[in-house]
Parts: structure tokens; sequence; C-alpha cells
């Protein structure tokens, strides 16, 4: 019953916070609405019972992610920007397509859903989540680290001040 | 218990929120904070069906798109520095250089 | 008595496989006859030890089977049976097969000896060995047959073979027409030798020669289906060994070495007819028509190949229509049922008429390749080793007292009397009137007289090498006394001969009395005799005037027989030019039907590709074209697609998404 109450606050604030996300003109307003975002998505990850998703979700994604926009926002010192008129054809494909989607994946979703498993609870915790990943996912999980060391070092690479002339 | 068609209702507005945001705005920053919204949208989905069928395997898959989320956000932020750089606006319209 | 017999015929065989595989390419000369005759002599030794067990055991038969070659299948024979027939290759020796083994090894081996000195300077030296011994193989392989199928096997071999060697020097064009016409003569021949094979397998479902024997002997046959067979077999037997109608080939056959005429020509292809008739006896006896018809033919193929051999001039062709003209005695007495004497009579010809024709090679060597007895002449003190041994040939063959063929003759002759068949022995004297002359005119032309001699030739005569003339003399011993084998009782001797082959060919008395008999013999021997002082008269005292006076007197009977009564020149056009006239009327029908169907067909393909080119030039090369103009059109519209703008890709990405899931819903 708590749980249920927490999932629903949690629900609506992320909800109401990734509209206003959307729709601010104010890039700097976005990025705080991103963060409200982000943290009630943990929440909703907690009342699910992901403990240690709802930990790392507010640690990389919140302190991470969310930091590193406020960061380019500063340096780039952004503007806002006039919304321009798009004309009428495009602008009702652009919406009419996602709505196809939205109604795909909706049919997909609420029908054919198989039971839950009449099984101990066990699945849900965290230790038996390190267990899997370390066992069955441990391949991506290591090429995973990998990616991270390309990002790492691509990011460095392109953001970098063009100073050196190639010496021909 | 949770029940699985109000995450999943939730999972499903926030991609969908964000897709449309990715799609109507033409600031470019504001398109990237969108993205991050679709990953986080597709999270809940994944958290709620590990947490509907008792699997860990829902978690896992969402730590891996968080992971996939850090990387993508580093590097579009990159690209969009250089970009800055070059062009001085963040208007995704001016973004056609890449015209075939 | 062991199967060695069953070893004569692979000595020669190997030697074949040796000289014609390796020996053309790799061997010396030394290397080529000492396979080449070594294996003749091997094949010969072979041969004696078989007779030699033989001798223990008369009578006997002894059959080995080497494998099957044809499987047993049931055949439907007369009388509604079905019987398994099957072929078996094998080989049966009994005493008709020791002869004829001995006299084609012994008389072989001489001649493989003879041909290392005639062939000496020949390029082909290899080849020829091999065909030899090919030829050796197959004639063992016929005679030793115990059934007709195996039989069939080396007659046809025999006959290849004959091709071979008749067209040795094919470059040569009369050589090579000789050895087709050889070839295709036979045949005709052996048309009816397989037809006779089939209905003896059709009527007694076997073709071993023992089954038949003991069917005919069983009274399995009616007489006339024995007439028919054996009229048939007979047939096949007159294309082997020459005899009205199918000689034809033999006087051009002499366009091969002399050692091929003596050996093939003279000794054992063509006795391959009367050996075959021998052994088929009971077959023959079956049927008085068919016996009445083999004596008739041969009495008068003797008659008239001796008419034929009086005006040749080339000294091999006299010999070739004297062999033709024996051949017609040893039927004369298979066909009187004196099948032994037949025999007898082949055994001594072998002797004497290699011999004669060894000789006559000898002559011909030291002459430098001459042949026409019109330039020869005088040359008894010239070659001193050749003439001898010629003479006892000559002798032998025209039937002089002591020597063989006197003895094998007579027999003949008397059993002709003693069957009544007047006619018959009467015309066999004639027979032998002439064959004593011609002999002896060819021995007077040759050695006798003035050297008509062309100077080239006479400054390189020379007498042979004594392989050459080793030969001639082993032969002429065999000439002179081989006929003591048979020596008639009524001389004292014990009909050795005729009772040896009685196993195998059946007993036969002359039933007549010994007077009458000697009577006979003195009458054969004057006849003889009596042709050869007429020889000598003609051509040595008279020198040939004689003779030519006949011509003079009666020009269109010369131009009759010199030109071989016109029978050649019959066959050429009737059968020959209508065989190709028939080939001629298909060609046009090839020509103008067929071809013109064809041409038309071609005709309407090339308008309908002038068509297709017109097609071609605008649909498909427009097709082309539109497709490059398409592929352009789409390239250019699709290029829309790379807009540069993010959205558009935002929304493709969508739109993929959109798709996918549809896709994997549907699927799933």
């Amino acid at each position: 019953m708590i749980t249920l109450a927490v999932f629903a606050f949690f629900a609506a604030l992320a909800l109401v916070s990734a509209v206003l996300v959307v729709v601010q003109k104010n890039a700097m307003h976005s990025v705080l609405y991103l963060a409200f975002t982000v943290l009630a998505t943990g929440g909703v990850f907690l009342s699910l019972q992901a403990e240690y998703l709802a930990a790392i979700q507010v640690l990389v994604y919140g302190g991470g992610i969310v930091v590193l926009y406020i960061f380019v926002i500063i340096i780039v010192n952004l503007q806002e920007i006039k919304a321009e008129k798009r004309k009428a054809f495009p602008k009702l494909f652009i919406f009419a397509l996602p709505a196809l989607l939205l109604v795909q994946i909706a049919d997909v979703l609420f029908t054919n859903r198989p039971a839950p498993p009449a099984g101990p609870e066990a699945g849900l915790e965290f230790k038996t989540m390190a267990e899997t990943l370390f066992t069955s996912y441990l391949a991506p999980f290591e090429l995973a680290s990998v990616l991270l060391l390309a990002v790492l070092i691509g990011a460095v690479i392109v953001a970098r001040r063009r100073l050196v002339h190639d010496p021909d | 218990m949770i029940p699985i068609n109000a995450v999943f209702g939730l999972g499903l507005l926030l991609f969908f929120i964000g897709l449309f945001g990715v799609l109507f705005r033409k600031n470019l920053v504001i398109m990237l904070m969108s993205l991050e919204l679709l990953l986080n949208g597709v999270n809940i989905l994944f958290a709620g069906l590990g947490h509907h069928l008792k699997s860990p395997r829902g978690s896992i898959f969402a730590l891996f798109v968080i992971l996939m989320a850090v990387s993508e956000a580093a590097v579009g932020f990159a690209l969009v520095l250089s970009f800055f750089r070059s062009k001085k606006t963040y208007d995704v319209d001016e973004m056609n250089e890449l015209k075939g | 008595m062991t199967a060695v017999f069953a070893w004569i015929p692979l000595f020669p065989l190997a030697g074949a496989l040796l000289n014609g595989v390796l020996g053309i390419r790799l061997f010396s000369r030394r290397a080529v006859h000492a396979v080449g005759v070594g294996a003749a002599g091997l094949s010969f030794l072979a041969s004696a030890v078989s007779f030699a067990g033989l001798l223990g055991a008369p009578g006997a038969s002894v059959t080995r089977t080497l494998f099957t070659w044809i499987p047993a299948s049931l055949v439907s024979v007369a009388g509604g049976r079905a019987v398994p027939v099957s072929f078996e290759m094998a080989f049966r020796y009994d005493s008709l097969a020791a002869v004829m083994t001995l006299v084609v090894t012994g008389v072989g081996l001489l001649i493989h000896v003879y041909s290392m000195g005639y062939m000496a300077h020949d390029r082909s030296y290899a080849r020829f060995f091999a065909y030899l011994n090919l030829f050796t193989f197959a004639m063992l392989v016929l005679v030793l047959g115990a059934n007709l199928a195996v039989m069939f096997v080396g007659w046809e071999g025999v006959g290849l073979c004959s091709y071979l060697l008749i067209g040795f020097w094919f470059t040569k064009d009369s050589a090579a027409n000789a050895g087709k016409k050889a070839f295709i003569t036979n045949r005709v021949g052996d048309f009816g030798f397989l037809l006779g094979i089939g209905l003896l397998l059709a009527t007694l479902g076997t073709v071993d020669t023992a089954g038949i024997t003991a069917a005919a002997q069983g009274g399995l046959l009616t007489p006339g289906l024995a007439t028919a067979a054996a009229l048939l077999l007979f047939l096949g037997a007159t294309g082997k060994s020459a005899q009205i109608p199918l000689y034809t080939w033999l006087p051009d056959a002499m366009e091969g070495p002399t050692p091929v005429s003596a050996l093939i020509h003279a000794a054992t292809m063509v006795t391959a007819g009367v050996y075959m008739v021998a052994r088929l006896h009971a077959l023959f006896t079956l049927s008085g028509t068919a016996l009445t018809v083999v004596a008739v033919v041969g009495v008068a193929t003797a008659v008239y190949a001796a008419t034929m051999g009086l005006v040749q001039n080339d000294i091999k062709r006299v010999l070739a229509y004297s062999t033709i003209s024996q051949i017609g005695y040893m039927f004369v007495g298979l066909g009187v049922g004196a099948f032994s004497a037949g025999i007898f009579h082949l055994m001594t010809h072998a002797f004497f008429k290699s011999l004669l024709f060894l000789s006559a090679g000898s002559v011909i060597h030291a002459l430098s390749g001459e042949q026409d007895m019109r330039r020869m002449g005088g040359l008894r003190s010239r070659l001193p080793r050749t003439y001898p041994v010629f003479v006892v040939g000559a002798l032998a063959i025209a039937g002089v007292p002591a020597l063989s063929g006197f003895f094998s003759k007579d027999e003949i002759l008397a059993a002709a009397f003693a069957s009544g068949r007047y006619g018959v022995w009467a015309a066999g004297l004639v027979g032998a009137a002439l064959t004593a002359f011609y002999m002896f005119r060819l021995i007077f032309l040759t050695f006798f007289g003035p050297d008509r001699m062309d100077e080239e030739a006479k400054r390189h005569l020379h007498e042979s090498p004594r392989v050459m003339t080793a030969p001639l003399q082993v032969l002429a011993v065999l000439a002179a006394v081989g006929g003591y084998v048979g020596l008639p009782r009524v001389l004292g001797g014990g009909a050795w001969f005729g009772r040896f082959l009685a196993p195998s060919v059946g007993e036969h008395e002359a039933g007549i009395a010994g007077g009458t008999e000697l009577l006979l013999m003195a009458l054969s021997a004057a006849i003889g005799i009596g042709g050869i002082l007429a020889a000598h008269a003609v051509y040595v005292r008279k020198e040939g005037r004689p003779a030519a006076r006949f011509v003079e007197r009666f020009p269109a009977v010369y131009r009759l027989v010199s030109h071989l009564y016109y029978v050649d020149d019959v066959y050429n056009k009737v059968l020959v030019r209508g065989v190709m006239r028939l080939g001629s009327i298909l060609g046009w029908i090839d020509e103008h039907v067929v071809d013109g169907l064809v041409n038309g067909a071609a005709a309407l393909v090339r308008a309908i590709s002038r068509l297709a080119i017109g097609f071609d030039g605008e649909v498909i090369d427009g097709a082309v074209n539109g497709i490059g103009s398409l592929s352009r059109l789409i390239a250019t519209g699709l290029r829309g697609l790379q807009t540069g703008f993010v959205y558009n890709y935002a929304l493709a990405i969508v739109l993929g998404l959109v798709i996918i899931i549809a896709l994997v819903v549907t699927i799933l």
C-alpha cells in the first residue's frame, strides 16, 4: 500500500517534470526540471524494489549528466532561440508518426502478457542481481568499460580546441 | 505489488514526452535533454518488467542503458561544443551541412 | 595329362603385348625378335609337351575353362524349353587340337625366325613381330576353343590380324586397299557364321563343340536344321578359307610381306575354315546336302583357281591361287566324309606351301624386290640354297610320290572315288594335273632358261642369309617326309595319322579294295609327273613358245582367264558400285531433303534474328538505357532524403521503429 503511494507520487512528479523539460524556452530551466525528472525516476525505481538501480540513477544521472548539462550551458552561454514556424505538412507528419508508434507499443505492451511467476522474491534482491551481472552478463559488462574508455578519449578529442596546426 | 499496467503507462508516457521533445525543439541542448527523458522512460519499463517477472535482468538492462546514456551524453556534448565553436549557434536547422 | 595346353596361346599374347606396347618405342631389334621369336618358341614347346602328354592317352579330351565370359541366362530353344545358356572362355585339347597347335606353332616358329632376316631392314620391325605374335595368339584361340563363341573370337582375331598384316605397309595404297578387301570379304562370310551359331544356339541351347557333336550324334537335330546350320557355317568358311564365292581377297593379300603370306595365307588362317568343318564333323555328317555342297565347292574352286594360277606372272600370285586351289582339295576331303584326310592335307600343305612362299620370298629378297617371273630366269646356279628347297616344295605340291603332298592328296582322291562321287574325283585329277603344270612353270621360269633380269637387280644378286635359309631347309625336310605319318595301310604303313585323329573327327575307312587304291595312286602319280614333264617341255625345251602360240590362237580364252574370269570386276560393278550408288542416293536425300529442312530452319532463325535485332536495338537498349535513367531518377530523389536536417533523421528513426515493431508483432 505504501509502495503504491510512493510510486504514484514519484510517477506524477516525473511526468510533470518531463513535460516541463520539453516545454521550457530557457535551457537552464529545462535542466532544472530534468534534474527533478531524474530524481523522480529514481524514486520510481525504489518503489519497484530496484534499489541498486535507484542509487545508480541518482548518482550517475543526477550527479553526472545533469551537472554536465549545466556546465555545457554555462560554457557556451546559451541564448534563447525563437521558435520558428514550420510548414503544416511536416508538422502533421511529425505528430502522426510518433502517435502511431505510441499506439503500436501500447498495443504490444497491454496485451499478451505472461503472468508473473509464483516464485520467491529472491530475484529482486541486490545479491541476485550482482550474481547474474557477473556471471551471465560479464562480457557486456567488460565491453561497457571499454566503451566508456573509448568515449572518454573520443570526447576529449572532439572537444579539443584546434590550437595546433598540422605540420605539412 | 504495483500494477504493471501503471508502470507501463508511466514508462510509455515518459518515452513519448521525450520523443516529442526531440522532434519539436530546435535547441540542440534541449533536444539532448529530451533524449535523456527517452532513456529514463525505457529504464522505467525495464525496472517494471524486472519487478513483475521477479528477475534481476530488468535492473541489469537498465544499468546498461544508463551506461549508454552516459556515453552518448559525453560524446554529444563534445560535438555540441565543437559545433558551437564553428557556427556560433545552436539552431538545429542550421545544422544542414551534411546535405546530400 | 596336365592342362599345359592352356598356356599355348598365352606366350604369343604376351609377346604381342610386349612388342606392341613397349617394343615399338623402346626395344632394340634384338630385343624385339628375342621377344617375338621367343614367344613363338615357347608356344611351340608347350604344344609339343601337350602333344607328348596326349600320346600317352589317345582319345583323351581335356577342357579347361578360364573364366565365364557371359554368365548364364535363360534362352528359349526349339521345342519350347528354356535352357540356361552361358558363354565360357574355355579351351579344349584333343587330337585335332594337338595337330592344329603343332602345325600353327611349329610352322609359325619357323616363319618368325625367317622374318628376322626378311624384315631386318624394315622400319616397323617391332610392329611386325607384335602383329605376328598377335595373329598366332588369335589362331591358337581359334583352334583351342571349346565352343563356337571362343572360336569366333579367334576367327575375328585372325581376320583383324590379317587386315593389319596385309596392310602392313599401309602407306602404299594398294596394300591398304588389299587389307580392307580382305577384312570386308571375310565379314560377309562371318555373317553366315554368326547366323549358323545363332541357329545352333536357338535349336540346341549350346554352342559347345562337344555338346554339338553329342547332340548331332544323339539325333537331336533334324537333317533340315543341320543342313541349314552347316551351310551357314560353311559360308563363313568360304570367306576365311578363300573358296568360291569369297576368295577374291587372297590374291590381293599378296601385298603383305612374304612371311605374312606364308603364315596366314598358306598355313594357318586360310585353314581355319577347314578346321571348323572338321571340328563340327558330326553336324556336317548329318546332312548329306551340306557335305555335297562342301565337296563340290571345294573341287570347283580347286580347278578354277588352278586355271588362274596358270596365267599369273607374279610369283606370289601363282602361289596365292595355288593356295586357293589346295584348300579346295581339303574341302573335298571333308566333303566326302574323310575328315582326317582333309586335315592331313592341311598339315602337308602347311609344310610345302609355307616352304614355297618363304622360298619365293628368298628369291624376291635376292632380286631386291623383283616379283615378276618374266624378269627372272637362270637363278638355279645363283641361288644354291634357295633353289633346291624350292624344288622340294614344288615336287611335294605336285603330288610326286614319296613326298608328303602325294600321300595327302591321294588319300583325298581315293576317298572321293570311294564315296562314289566320280565327278569330283575326275575333276580332282584334272586339278592335280594343272597344279603340277603351273607349279613347274614357275620353277622353270624362275630358275631355268636365260636370265631376263634387270641389270640393277642382277648386280645386287645375293643368296639369302642363313637366318632365312635355315627355316627353309627345315620345312623342306618336313615337306618331304611329313607324309609318312599318314602312310596308308596298303603301302605297308599304319595309317597312323587317321587313327590318331579318329577320336576327334570320326573314323573313315576308304571302302575300296587295296588293289583299286593302288591303281588310283599310280594314276595320280602319273598325272603329277606328266604335268611336270609337260611344263618342262613348254618352258624349257620350247622356251615358252607353245604358250605364246596358245595365247595367239585363243586370245579370248587367255583374256578371260588372265582377267580372273572378270569375277573381281563383276563384284566391283555389282556389289561395290551398287552399294556406293545406294550411298550416293542416300547422300542426295541427305543433302536435299534433310539439309533442306535444316537450311529452312536456319533461314527461319535468321529472319527471327533480324526481328530480334530490331527488337534488341529499340526495346532492349531502350530498357537498358531506361534503367540507367531510372537509377539516376531514384538517386536524385533519394538524395532528397539526405537533407542534413537532424529532425528528418530523427523522424526516420521513428519511422523505422514503427515498421520494425509492426513486423515483429506480425511475425510473432
